[in-house]
């Protein structure tokens, strides 16, 4: 008897090949980020069948979603650069010169190497081997919360989890520090009915996004899967120019960028003593640590993947710097 | 609220680098009080581990393979210790060498977020833990690196950017298929494994990611430009420091699990050797002083190889301790070397190594820090450089591997002409007839250079502490 899943899995395996494929071929940039993007949700319900409901929710919010929503802005900011002459003389953006055929030979070389290694280490893998299920199911009673994949990211491993949101820190810090003498693009015209529709989703994004963390302690969901969709917020309101960020507001945003990390920081190193060390939480305050961790991280992970979105410091643009190259 | 040393290590530098973001017009202060103390907590550490050999702290309270411990030994402490002691005389050269605003108020929390990831690395014990951490590095390295803000510094640093994230994500992919067979992730885990063919497919993923991230031949092509065109401090860290931290990886993974064949241990060391011959070249036509500079880093990458592979397998217990000489030996040498090239670009106003010698202005101290630092990259007595040649070359004869001796000679030749380009371009022979003008041959700013310097040199002296120091606590092999 066939499972009547196993239609669907190979047409979910076979789709989402086929779109990889399509996305590296695609001549068009534009069409390539939109395969991209369905690539990204079709590799979301791949993730759902292979039972990893959490991986499915951030590979939908932020590999997809956030992801989608930069890569389509970068595009948008390189046409505007690559589509006026003068900017694209004054900036120095030359011309893509054809790739060398050695280089090319070297690439597929090194390419090969590592599908070599890959297939070696993929074939000779064991089925549903070890893992840390055991060990997880034993320590639940102790952290606090209910939902597995929550205990690890939040107690058993935490220290992991601070440094990736240490990263996304990093990344915010790399790109304001990237003085841009040139305006920005031009934002597209959105009609009023765009405005309208902002207007209309924000407060089902705001929903949205605080369920998933919410939900996080006993059910899939968490920090980063809330903290995109809630980025999409501030990217909404970026797009309808409801919000235009503004130089003052740097010192806010700057806030709001390490609020996270820094309270997941300090929290680790308050709990110390009496024989506890660092990140030890006392069982009976681990709950309530956990979602005022989890719900500063959601608050700075959206802030800081909006202010990405938008992609630089607001700085004040002096007459002078308008038109030139800083 | 009692933390202990290795937490402080850690937290420390997060803590200055939010600090230093959030309030830009008191980085400077925030982040030169943030490195000295990070300096305090690595010594409180060092005391530590003289007194235990091996420390180790079970975050959480949660014990590996579950949880993640943090482990410091003589090898992870004499990395700690480099990189604070460099990092600290670093933050001071860069008072003087960042003049823009922008610059200084950007500078520390990206070098203080660089900070925490590189201890981060010298302390984690779990290989997922050590890819979240090179992650960590590496943003804030590409951000250092388009600090200075011009066109080629912003193009090497998207170039550098892929290199490393790509070579990050290799490293991932070996890291869940290590996951995927042992079902754990901790060193001991990967010590007690049975070695098997595809748990050693996964090994050399993680290895040539980390060989990227190290820049070893023909992995290099992101490094020069990269190291060249960032701003002196930025490139001193990049340099001395940042490449490191995936060295230090290296020697760690290929002793929990061993390189499987003889052949392996061979090619890394060929590897090495075409860095050392090409990258000598290559300094050789280079053109502008922080290009050669850039160049001979590959070199040294490419020697630090060599001494890893100076004895084949049954060597790699003793050959590490080559490595590690070297390591701490170019770390220390080549950040004074970046800071020197630095502080002559700032006063002639140029790097163009043809016209060194025709400006009438005359940076004598740096250019006395620069041949100093010089003589421990070449390997002259009685520099750390020296120490770490001399301990590889031993090696290597004692087990009759004459090539990687030969290769050494070779490499060392080249390093002496391209280095004599620039020494010959200090001296003037009176191609400027105009009088020297009145700038008096040195300045403050010069300090933290010749300090780093001086130590390249004198760090040669105290190279039996040293060697004996990288053992405590069972550095590799034995674990925990």
């Amino acid at each position: 008897m066939t499972d009547p899943f196993l239609i669907l899995d190979l047409l979910l395996a076979g789709a989402v090949i086929a779109l990889a494929i399509a996305t590296l071929t695609a001549r068009d940039l534009f069409a390539a980020i939109v395969l991209f993007i369905v690539l990204g949700l079709l590799s979301a319900l791949a993730w759902v069948r292979l039972s990893a409901p959490d991986v499915a929710l951030a590979e939908a919010a932020i590999g997809t979603g956030v992801t989608g929503a930069l890569l389509l802005k970068t595009l948008h900011h390189l046409r505007y650069v690559a589509g006026t002459l003068g900017e694209q003389a004054a900036h120095g953006v030359t011309p893509v010169t054809p790739v060398p055929m050695s280089v090319i030979w070297a690439n597929a070389a090194f390419c090969g190497l590592i599908t070599l290694g890959l297939a070696i280490a993929f074939l000779d893998a064991p089925l549903g081997g070890p893992g840390f299920d055991a060990l997880v199911a034993d320590a639940m009673p102790a952290s606090g919360v209910d939902h597995g994949v929550t205990a690890v990211l939040l107690n058993f491993r935490s220290y992991d989890t601070l440094m990736e949101v240490v990263v996304l820190l990093a990344a915010v810090i790399a790109v304001w520090q990237i003085e841009r003498g040139l305006s920005e693009a031009p934002a597209p015209d959105l009609s009023v009915i765009w405005q309208g529709f902002a207007r209309l989703t924000l407060p089902a994004i705001v929903v949205v996004g605080t369920y998933l963390l919410w939900k996080g302690s006993e059910a899939p969901g968490g920090a980063f899967q809330g903290g995109a969709v809630l980025a999409a917020v501030g990217i909404l309101l970026l797009l309808s120019r409801l919000y235009v960020p503004h130089p003052s507001h740097r010192a806010l945003a700057r806030w709001g960028f390490v609020l996270g990390t820094g309270v997941f920081a300090g929290v680790a190193l308050l709990v110390t003593g009496g024989g506890r060390v660092t990140f030890e939480y006392p069982p009976e305050h681990a709950k309530t640590l956990i979602l005022l961790i989890e719900g500063l991280v959601t608050v700075s992970i959206a802030v800081t993947l909006a202010a990405l979105f938008h992609g630089r410091e607001p700085v004040a643009l002096r007459a002078k710097e308008a038109g030139h190259d800083a | 609220m009692t933390i202990d040393a290795m937490t402080l290590t850690l937290f420390l530098p997060l803590f200055g680098a939010m600090a230093a973001f959030v309030l830009p017009r008191a980085a400077t202060g925030i982040g030169l009080v943030t490195v000295l103390a990070t300096c305090g907590a690595v010594w409180l550490l060092a005391l530590e581990v003289l007194k235990a050999g091996a420390v180790i702290t079970p975050l959480g309270g949660w014990e590996a393979p579950l949880g993640i411990a943090l482990r410091a030994d003589g090898l992870s402490l004499a990395m700690l210790a480099m990189t604070s002691g460099v990092g600290l005389l670093v933050s001071l050269g860069a008072l003087n060498a960042l003049r823009d605003l922008r610059q200084r108020q950007y500078f520390w929390p990206l070098w203080l977020l660089l900070l925490t990831g590189m201890n981060g690395v010298y302390l984690g014990t779990d290989i997922f833990n050590l890819y979240v951490m090179i992650e960590v590095i590496a943003l804030a390295a590409v951000g250092l690196t388009v600090l200075s803000g011009t066109k080629e510094a912003l193009r090497a640093g998207l170039e550098y950017m892929y290199a490393s994230i790509l070579g990050a994500l290799l490293f991932l992919m070996g890291v869940g298929f290590v996951y995927l067979h042992l079902g754990r992730l901790d060193f001991a885990g990967l010590l007690e494994a049975e070695p098997s063919g595809a748990l050693s497919a996964a090994l050399a993923l993680m290895l040539v990611g980390l060989l990227l991230k190290t820049a070893l031949f023909p992995l290099h092509f992101w490094l020069p430009a990269a190291h060249a065109n960032a701003t002196a401090p930025a490139s001193a860290l990049l340099s001395g420091l940042v490449v490191k931290a995936a060295l230090y990886i290296f020697l760690r993974l290929t002793t929990y699990m061993p390189l499987p064949d003889e052949i392996l241990v061979t090619l890394i060391g060929a590897l090495g050797a075409g860095a050392v011959l090409w990258g000598g070249v290559q300094a050789l036509r280079a053109e502008r002083l922080k290009l050669l500079v850039a160049w001979s880093t590959v070199v040294q990458i490419g020697l630090i190889f060599i001494a890893f592979a100076r004895a084949g397998q049954v060597g790699l217990t003793e050959s590490w301790k080559a490595a590690a000489l070297l390591i701490l030996a170019h770390g220390v040498a080549k950040a004074a070397m970046f800071l020197a090239a630095g502080r002559i670009k700032d006063e002639l106003g140029h790097d163009i190594i043809r016209d060194l010698d025709k400006s009438n202005i005359r940076p004598t101290l740096a250019q006395f820090t620069f041949a100093l630092a010089a003589i421990s990259i070449i390997g002259l007595p009685p520099s750390l450089g020296f120490i770490g040649k001399w301990t590889l070359m031993e090696g290597a004869m004692a087990a009759g591997y004459w090539h990687w001796v030969v290769v050494t000679m070779i490499g060392t030749l080249l390093s002496v002409a391209y280095f004599s380009r620039v020494f010959a371009g200090f001296l003037r022979f009176d191609r400027v007839r105009a009088p020297v003008g009145e700038h008096q041959g040195w300045a403050l700013a010069d300090v933290a250079p010749l300090t780093l310097a001086i130590a390249s040199i004198s760090l040669g002296l105290m190279a039996a502490p040293i060697l004996s120091f990288l053992e405590l606590g069972y550095a590799l092999g034995v674990m925990p």
